[in-house]
């Protein structure tokens, strides 16, 4: 079922709000999780709601994307809460949160899923200059993204991980919103993708929408311009650290704060093994390397890091970036893992977040498969 | 110029292919003594972790070596390595580390004549593709 989000005082994202404000209100639901513009503050930030008061400062449209939620949701869902939570998410976010349901670290009985056609996201160092430089107006952003194809918001390059997205619309979700062919001018509209989301939207009353025609159009047009971008950014990666050497040079500032790890929706150990006693050295150790090669970087074992983490997380990497957004050395890591997860995924026909049914490729094996992998002639 | 020595690190099984490599021993079969054994309980104890490392340490060709598919003493560990195999044959690649510098293969308690070829022929292969990469340059 698909239904229209009419405008409110010709506003898109008032009718947005509307549209929340009366799904809080239903019975069924206790809570609704999206991004909310924190009193007196230019930070939006994921947040949990149950007073429909609050909605009025949502902000779904913005070019904010602080922290992927996937692993909030994650929290808010591992364990029966005896709540009904609708909850918001970017493409990336659903498709992180749908790689956490499938590690049991995260479950969807108690949400309602909705997803959106990606807004994209500055990097947070960009929105903060951004907010100094411009107060965010979400009718004029809609209008910049979805109408106007913006490639810069206000001078500000959009994030390489959204410009090279391949994977920008809603799926696995219980109910979608439709941004891109849609006619703006008279609001947004809302797909069911699921028997909940279709009780939901009827329960609603609200009028019904047909697909928007171009829709198909538009975003066959997105997916060839960031694909092209992929290509591009995945040949300058390449070349910049195709060789161990050179990975060393990329990796050089870094300072092992693991933050990378940290915001990643998809690195999901509960205990990572470089905070164990395993590369908590004795003294000597770190003589013996040092004497061995005549001067070791400290904090040592930084490429032995990134390479163990493309082996746990790159099948799984959504491609959201906030592994760069983290980086406080200013370190193109996203491009790095982005690279390796293109191949790793290619090789398991993987696409994370596609399928809900479809088991993580290091969780299952078979007798006979990848036979090309053994023997040596 | 001096023959160039490789490193080789092989991790086998304690079932199979040291099994093996025993038999190779007692039967007086040789052997190249670039390629350096670690006797692990299953190759599905092989953590991407251990592969990863011995590259990092200048390795310039890693074996992991089992029991055949259906022989493994716990039933599927074999198939778990064949997986990590895989993936880690797509990550180094990205970053110079020729696909062939890492090999698995599966050779059975018997096979002490099998085991001594093998060697043999990888160490061969490893002599021909050079040095890897790692052991030329300082790593962080």
């Amino acid at each position: 079922m698909m239904i229209k989000i009419e405008q409110e005082d010709n506003s898109s994202s008032k009718g947005v709000q509307q549209f929340f404000k009366r799904l809080l209100e239903m019975q069924e639901i206790d809570a609704v999780f999206l991004p909310v513009r924190l009193k007196e503050s230019s930070s939006i930030m994921p947040s949990l709601v149950t007073d429909p008061a609050r909605i009025a400062n949502a902000v779904l449209f913005s070019p904010a994307f602080p922290i992927n939620s996937a692993r909030m949701v994650s929290r808010l869902s591992y364990k029966v809460s005896g709540r009904k939570t609708a909850v918001v998410l970017r493409p990336c976010e659903m498709r992180a949160f749908i790689e956490l349901v499938k590690l049991k670290q995260g479950a969807r009985e108690e949400l309602i899923l909705i997803g959106m056609d990606c807004p994209k996201a500055l990097t947070s160092s960009d929105y903060a200059a951004y907010m100094k430089k411009d107060s965010l107006d979400e009718d004029a952003y809609i209008e910049a993204v979805f109408s106007n194809k913006a490639e810069t918001i206000s001078g500000f390059d959009f994030s390489s991980a959204c410009n090279t997205c391949e994977n920008s619309f809603p799926v696995n979700t219980d109910i979608s919103i439709f941004l891109h062919g849609v006619d703006l001018s008279d609001g947004v509209v809302a797909e069911s993708c699921s028997d909940m989301g279709a009780q939901i939207l009827e329960s609603l009353n609200m009028p019904e929408a047909a697909i928007p025609e171009k829709r198909a159009e538009v975003m066959m047009q997105i997916k060839e311009t960031h694909s092209k971008a992929n290509e591009a950014m995945m040949a300058d990666i390449g070349e910049r650290t195709d060789s161990i050497a050179k990975l060393t040079v990329f990796l050089d500032r870094c300072i092992n704060c693991y933050n990378c790890r940290n915001m990643c929706p998809v690195c999901y150990c509960k205990e990572c093994v470089f905070n164990t006693d395993v590369f908590f050295h004795q003294p000597v150790q770190y003589h013996q390397w040092s004497e061995k090669k005549g001067l070791i970087k400290m904090p040592t074992d930084t490429v032995f890091y990134h390479l163990t983490r493309m082996a746990h997380m790159s099948h799984a990497c959504v491609g959201c970036g906030q592994c760069s957004n983290a980086c406080p050395s200013d370190i193109d890591v996203f491009e790095l893992f982005k690279r390796v997860a293109h191949h790793t995924q290619a090789a398991f026909e993987y696409l994370p977040g596609s399928d809900e049914n479809e088991p993580p490729p290091l969780s299952v094996f078979y007798e006979k498969e990848f036979e090309d992998v053994v023997g040596i002639k | 110029m001096e023959k160039f020595e490789p490193v080789i690190i092989a991790f086998v099984c304690n079932w199979c292919t040291y099994t093996a490599a025993d038999l190779a021993g007692t039967s007086r079969l040789s052997y190249p003594d670039n390629i350096r054994l670690i006797r692990v309980m299953c190759t599905g104890m092989v953590d991407p972790q251990y592969v990863i490392k011995a590259f990092l340490e200048g390795a310039d060709g890693v074996l992991i070596s089992g029991c055949h598919p259906g022989d493994c003493h716990y039933i599927n560990g074999n198939y778990k390595a064949r997986r990590r195999i895989k993936l880690l044959q797509e990550i180094f690649p990205r970053f110079g580390i020729e696909k062939d510098r890492l090999r698995l293969t599966w050779i059975g308690a018997s096979d002490g004549i099998e085991f001594a070829e093998v060697m043999t022929r990888l160490n061969d292969q490893i002599i021909e593709m050079g040095p890897s990469q790692t052991s030329l340059s300082k790593v962080i």
